[in-house]
C-alpha cells in the first residue's frame, strides 16, 4: 500500500507541478522516488508541524496543491487547530496524509499511536476522510484526494496486510465497496486494516456481507441505510476509538433512518498501557480476529441472530 | 482633504466601530494604526477594484485582535461601506471581532494566536516559487510571540530565504493579563529576530516617517534574509486614558468614554480649518 501511495503521489506530482509535498522530517524511505523524480516539489518543513500546516495553507492560497505528510499522531492530531482554522475554514485544497494510524507503532507507545484522528477530523466542517484498506483502494483514494475540492485527510494504517481487491475499485466520495456478497442476517462494514480482519471473521457467518468503507467522510447515508435494512445486525470494525469513528458514523445514520443492531468494534476508551508488537496490541485491545469473533458472537446472541458456524481449524488459524 | 489612511481618521473609525458594536480589544487596534496606515498608503500594491487580485501584496494580520484597524483601512479603500462598518460585531454580519479571511481584504483568520505568520510564510513561499515580486507584510503581536508556532515560522522563513517577507512585531508591551515583561519576557526582541535569521530593525511604531525610512531601507536591501521590524508602540495610542492602561483590553466604551476619546482625536480637517 505504501508503494501504491508513493507511486501515485509521484505520478500526480509529475502531472501537476503545483503539487508540493511537505513533510515534517518524516517518511525517509517512503519519499525516495519522489525526491528523485520531483526534487523541486519536495519540502522538508523540519520538526515544526504547526508551521508546516500554516505554510501549506499559504501555499494553497497562493495557487499550489500541498500534500502534508506526517505520522497520524502528529498530522492531524498535533496540528488540529491549524487544520481547522487555516485550512478547513477556507476550504483549501490541502491533502493531509497521516501514516501509521491506529496502533501500528506498537512498541513506541501512545505518542506515536493515533486512535482519535477520525473522531477529531469528522467534526471539522469541509474535511473529507479517506481510509484505504489496500493498495488498490489507495489508488482510487488518491485520485479522489487530488480532486481540487477542499481539505482531505488520507488515513494510512497498517500497510502490509496484503490486498483485498484485484484492481482499483470504483467508488466515489462516500461510497462503500462490497468485498464479499451475502444476504444473511449479518453485515460487516470495516475500514483500513480491519477489512482483512472482517473478511477473516465473517467466514464464520456464512452468507454474511462484507463492505469496505474507504471513505469515512462523507459517508453515503443511503447506502449505509440500505445495508442496515437488508441485515438484522451490522458489525462495524475499525482500528480507532469506538467513539467518533466509522462505527459512530454508521450508528448515526442507522439511528436516524434505519434502526438496527449495530455492533461497534474498535479501541475502547483507553490508551495502550504496555509495549508490544502490532499483533500483541491488536490482541490486547480486542481487535484481533479471535477477540472480534468472541465479541460478535456475544453481540449477535443479544440481537437474536444465529450463532456462527464452527469451522474446523478456524480458531487455530485466527 | 487629508491624505489617505490618515491615522487620526483611522482611530476615529476604530472608536466608532467599537462603540457601535460595544466591543473590547480597542487598544491593540490603536497600537498598529501607523503601521497599517503606512503599509496601505505606500507599500501594499493592491488592485483597488479587486481585493482578491492574485497579484496583490498581502497584509497578514496575525494578531487578529487588532482587526478594527484593518477594517478601518479596508473602509478607506472603499472595500467596506459606511453601513457595514456600523454593523461590526452584529448578528448575521460578516464583521466578526477577529480577523477573518472570508472578508475580502483580510488575508488570514486569526485571533487564535500564532497562526497567521505561518500562512504568511506560505504566501511568501508561493510568490517566490511562482517567481512573482509579491510581498507579504505580517503584523505579529508581542504577546502573540509567546506562541511557539511564531518561532517555527521565523525559522522556516529564514531557512527558505524569504526576503519578500516583512515581519512587523507590534511591541506594545502589554498582553491580555499584564505587561509582556511580567507575563513572558521575550526581550531583547530585535536580537531574537536577528538570531532567527532576519535582517532586523527597531523603530518607533507611531512615527510614520521613521516607519517609512525603515521599510524603504529593508525593501531595498540586497540582503537575502527575510525582514524583521520591532515596532515599539503604545497600546491604546492616541487616547490618553487608554494608553498603558491594560484594563482597557477588556473594557467597552460607554457614551461618556466614547465622547472623551473622540474629543482627543480632532480630525485634521477641523484642526486645519
Amino acid at each position: 500500500m505504501r508503494d501504491a501511495f508513493s507511486h501515485n503521489l509521484v505520478q500526480a506530482a509529475v502531472a501537476d507541478p503545483r503539487l508540493l509535498l511537505l513533510t515534517g522530517d518524516h517518511g525517509y524511505a517512503l519519499f525516495d522516488e519522489f525526491r528523485r523524480v520531483c526534487p523541486g516539489q519536495y519540502i522538508n518543513g523540519g520538526v515544526a508541524e504547526q508551521n508546516m500546516v500554516g505554510v501549506a495553507a499559504g501555499l494553497a492560497k497562493g495557487g499550489f496543491r500541498p500534500v502534508v505528510y506526517g505520522l497520524s499522531a502528529f498530522v492531524p492530531i498535533r496540528v488540529l487547530e491549524q487544520i481547522k482554522l487555516d485550512v478547513c475554514y477556507e476550504q483549501l485544497p490541502v491533502v493531509f496524509v497521516g501514516d501509521g494510524a491506529g496502533v501500528v507503532y506498537g512498541q513506541l507507545g501512545s505518542s506515536h499511536q493515533s486512535t482519535e484522528d477520525i473522531a477529531a477530523l469528522r467534526a471539522l466542517p469541509n474535511m473529507a476522510i479517506l481510509s484505504p484498506a489496500d493498495a488498490y483502494e489507495m489508488t482510487t483514494c488518491l485520485k479522489l484526494a487530488f480532486e481540487p475540492t477542499g481539505p482531505v485527510y488520507l488515513r494510512m494504517g497498517k500497510a502490509d496486510l496484503g490486498t483485498i481487491h484485484t484492481a482499483p475499485p470504483l467508488f466515489d466520495w462516500g461510497g462503500l465497496c462490497q468485498v464479499r456478497a451475502g444476504a444473511g442476517p449479518v453485515a460487516w462494514i470495516a475500514t483500513g486494516s480491519m477489512v482483512t480482519t472482517a473478511l477473516t471473521v465473517a467466514g464464520d457467518w456464512p452468507d454474511s456481507a462484507v463492505w469496505s468503507a474507504p471513505c469515512i467522510k462523507p459517508l453515503d447515508a443511503k447506502q449505509v441505510a440500505a445495508i442496515c435494512r437488508q441485515h438484522t445486525a451490522v458489525i462495524v470494525l475499525e482500528e480507532h476509538s469506538v467513539y467518533g469513528g466509522l462505527g459512530s458514523a454508521v450508528a448515526e445514520i442507522a439511528a436516524a433512518t434505519a434502526p438496527t443492531w449495530i455492533c461497534r468494534i474498535g479501541i475502547a476508551d483507553r490508551f495502550s498501557e504496555r509495549c508490544g508488537s502490532y499483533a500483541y496490541l491488536t490482541r490486547e485491545h480486542g481487535i484481533d480476529a479471535p477477540s472480534v469473533r468472541m465479541q460478535v458472537e456475544r453481540f449477535l446472541e443479544r440481537a437474536g441472530c444465529a450463532p456462527p458456524v464452527q469451522q474446523v481449524g478456524s480458531r487455530q488459524a485466527a | 482633504m487629508t491624505q489617505r489612511f490618515d491615522s487620526t481618521r483611522i482611530r476615529r473609525t476604530i472608536l466608532d466601530m467599537a462603540y457601535a458594536g460595544s466591543t473590547v480589544h480597542i487598544p491593540c487596534a490603536l497600537s498598529i494604526v501607523e503601521i497599517l496606515a503606512v503599509l496601505y498608503r505606500s507599500y501594499l500594491r493592491l488592485d483597488a477594484r479587486d481585493p482578491r487580485s492574485p497579484t496583490r501584496d498581502y497584509l497578514v494580520l496575525s494578531k487578529g485582535h487588532g482587526v478594527m484597524a484593518q477594517y478601518a483601512c479596508l473602509h478607506e479603500l472603499g472595500w467596506l461601506s459606511d453601513g457595514e462598518m456600523q454593523t461590526y460585531f452584529s448578528d448575521g454580519t460578516r464583521m466578526k471581532g477577529l480577523s477573518d479571511a472570508h472578508v475580502p481584504g483580510l488575508e488570514v483568520s486569526s485571533g487564535s494566536l500564532g497562526h497567521g505568520l505561518s500562512v504568511g510564510v506560505g504566501l511568501a513561499l508561493a510568490a517566490k516559487r511562482r517567481g512573482t515580486s509579491q510581498r507579504v507584510f505580517a503584523v505579529v503581536g508581542d504577546g502573540e510571540a509567546n506562541e511557539g508556532a511564531v518561532w517555527e515560522a521565523l525559522m522556516f522563513a529564514s531557512h527558505a530565504w524569504l526576503n519578500n517577507l516583512v515581519v512587523i512585531l507590534d511591541a506594545n508591551g502589554l498582553q491580555a493579563m499584564g505587561s509582556t515583561t511580567e507575563v513572558m519576557d521575550m526581550e531583547p526582541l530585535i536580537e531574537k529576530l536577528t538570531a532567527f535569521g532576519f535582517e532586523s530593525r527597531e523603530v518607533d511604531g507611531h512615527d510614520e516617517s521613521a516607519l517609512c525610512r525603515t521599510l524603504d531601507e529593508l525593501l531595498a536591501s540586497p540582503d537575502p534574509r527575510p525582514k524583521g521590524i520591532v515596532a515599539r508602540t503604545v497600546k491604546g495610542k492616541g487616547i490618553s486614558f487608554m494608553e498603558h492602561n491594560n484594563t482597557w483590553h477588556y473594557t467597552r466604551l460607554n457614551a461618556e468614554t466614547y465622547a472623551a476619546a473622540m474629543a482627543e482625536l480632532t480630525p485634521r480637517e477641523a484642526a486645519a480649518a
